[in-house]
């Protein structure tokens, strides 16, 4: 053989090596479950009977449209219930993962925590619908919290010291206070009053009647007219003048969620959100919904956002959203009524000598 | 020739309600000023402390106010004569007052009304407090109770035009409540208003009437600091 040949053949063998070793790390990943391409599928496989109420008992049932939108369905059944039997359904139960295999981190902050005696990961999480806190919005977080802790309890008790109980337990999702989370941002979403009333009750609006409304645009067209997916304040604000029917609702929200739930003495100190132009409450985003069913978060200018919704007839926020042209006509108000004591006061002081004459005449 | 005569001018009801609503008035300019601007004034120890202050003062000034209503309207039944003004008042008495104010006052001369029990106001004081007490005082009160509840209220509170018109109505009716107090405040030190109002009694001069029916305006008393009436003077002296 010539050398030449020798170190074709030299290479073509190491390029052997190589694929043989890629193909087996691929199928060492495969064996333990964990595979990070398009699993759909092979989820098909289980969701043709577990995604059909009928065919399986109601604890198996598997809601396909919501289990896709979970980051558990990019990983596919399989990794979490490695050793289906070969003749299942046989009766026997199909052994699923540890949440700690894979949220090891997760679950020690959780054990410092007040919930850690009480109930595990699946009190809180469905495995086959969780999100992440950033998909959903505040409300939604609350309903979990709402599976354990009844929401006219938890209004008494917070009522104890806590002013307008129900309106902030119907305003914040729970984690903002019961988490030591550093750094929060507002989260705004899109809502409407239940069922085009006057009065009813503001609601999330869902994605379709959103589409509808934005007339073939995205969604984000109606709020960010320039189309730049950035929000500036001035177009929060244009939104809220112009809008009969939408408003921007605010949700003060953590950017990192934690799983250590406690009680934290710093959450009733008032000033904690209800200060204008708070550190806590400069970064904001726009949650539009998804076609999905999640939320596309469209950064928000830094500032004071929501002295930009003061246009928004339903949205309040004590000491911190004000209107500085309602302050400085405040101000014009108490300068008139201060006229009388600084004019008359000053005449009044230069012609003291009048009324001493008139008294001694008198 | 005159001499000195006491009168009762305000009844101890009176007297505990106004320094209740003064003293409560005060309180919620002051913590009410806390909660707007927390991040520029901290009176009270917290912003809880602040708005607990605010609410507690509230609904005491709302109940002194309903007293003040209903001791007024049902018990001594001088409401409207006291705080409505008369079409001599209107005509005349509003003018004359605003003269002695702005002008009179300054040359010396002693104010043209002088308060009897059933007729303590002068026509810019029966003026003012029926806006102060017949608009400003309920409505800041119903704005501040529909503050108070904004869950349980929430129908009422949209049928008012939403939470944030309620609270822009409830600041300006604030600011005018204290424009209202500082010129209440400066014109109490224009004569003996503040020691009527501390013991009940009032020192007055008592002049003989002089003068006939056509230096006397009706309605209106008394008419001894007039210019007319001091003209009609002149001339019994040169007579």
């Amino acid at each position: 053989m010539k050398p030449a040949d020798l170190q074709k053949m030299s290479l073509l063998a190491k390029l052997a090596f190589c694929a043989w070793a890629i193909a087996g790390l691929i199928a060492q990943a495969s064996a333990w479950g964990f595979s990070y391409g398009d699993q759909t599928a092979s989820n098909q496989a289980c969701l043709s009977c577990h995604g059909k109420t009928g065919e399986v008992p109601k604890g198996s049932f598997v809601d396909p449209q919501r289990f896709t939108l979970t980051a558990h369905a990019s990983i596919g059944c399989a990794a979490c219930h490695a050793t289906v039997p070969s003749n299942h359904p046989d009766g026997t139960k199909v052994p699923k993962a540890d949440c700690r295999d894979c949220h090891s981190g997760i679950s020690d902050e959780y054990a410092k925590g007040l919930h850690a005696a009480k109930t595990a990961c699946n009190g809180c999480h469905n495995p086959h619908l969780v999100q992440n806190p950033k998909d959903v919005s505040g409300q939604e977080i609350n309903v979990i919290c709402s599976n354990c802790h009844n929401s006219l309890e938890m209004t008494a008790k917070h009522g104890e010291w806590l002013p307008q109980s129900e309106l902030h337990l119907r305003m914040l999702p729970c984690i903002t206070c019961h988490t030591g989370a550093k750094d929060y941002y507002i989260s705004m979403y899109i809502v409407k009053s239940k069922g085009d009333s006057r009065f009813g009750k503001q609601e999330v609006v869902e994605y379709a009647e959103l589409k509808a409304m934005a007339g073939g645009r995205p969604i984000v067209s109606l709020i960010d007219t320039n189309r730049d997916n950035y929000v500036s304040l001035e177009e929060l604000r244009v939104f809220n003048r112009s809008q009969k029917s939408l408003r921007l609702y605010g949700m003060m929200t953590p950017s990192t969620v934690s799983h250590k739930f406690e009680i934290l003495d710093s959450r009733r100190n008032c000033s904690f959100c209800h200060t204008s132009g708070s550190g806590l409450m400069q970064t904001s985003f726009i949650a539009v919904p998804d076609e999905k069913g999640s939320f596309l978060r469209v950064p928000v200018e830094k500032g004071a956002v929501l002295d930009a919704l003061y246009a928004a007839p339903d949205f309040y926020m004590m000491g911190s959203t004000k209107n500085a042209n309602l302050n400085n006509v405040g101000l014009a108000i108490i300068c008139c009524g201060l006229i009388m004591p600084v004019g008359h006061g000053f005449v009044r002081f230069l012609t003291r000598k009048n009324r001493k004459q008139k008294e001694h005449q008198s | 020739m005159s001499e000195k005569k006491r009168i009762y001018l305000q009844p101890w009801p009176i007297r505990i309600w106004h320094w209740i609503n003064a003293s409560g008035i005060i309180i919620l300019i002051v913590s009410g000023a806390q909660i707007r601007f927390p991040e520029s004034l901290s009176l009270f120890n917290s912003y809880k402390s602040a708005i607990e202050v605010h609410n507690t003062a509230g609904i005491i000034v709302s109940i002194s106010f309903s007293f003040w209503f209903f001791y007024y309207k049902m018990v001594k039944n001088t409401l409207d004569k006291l705080y409505i003004p008369d079409e001599e008042d209107i005509k005349h008495g509003l003018v004359r007052q605003l003269l002695y104010y702005c002008f009179w006052y300054f040359l010396g001369r002693p104010s043209p009304y002088h308060a009897t029990p059933d007729h303590k106001f002068n026509p810019m004081q029966k003026s003012a407090y029926l806006a102060v007490m017949f608009v400003l005082m309920p409505l800041v009160g119903l704005t501040g109770i529909l503050l108070l509840n904004v869950t349980p209220l929430r129908v009422l509170i949209l049928m008012w035009g939403g939470i944030k018109f309620i609270v822009a109505l409830h600041f300006l009716l604030a600011c005018s409540l204290l424009a209202f107090l500082c010129t209440h405040v400066y014109l109490a030190t224009l004569g003996d208003y503040i020691k009527p109002m501390l013991i009940g009694w009032e020192d007055v001069e008592e002049h003989e009437e002089v003068g006939g029916t056509e230096v006397a305006i009706p309605g209106y008393r008394p008419v001894r600091h007039y210019p007319e009436y001091e003209r009609a003077l002149l001339e019994q002296r040169h007579s």
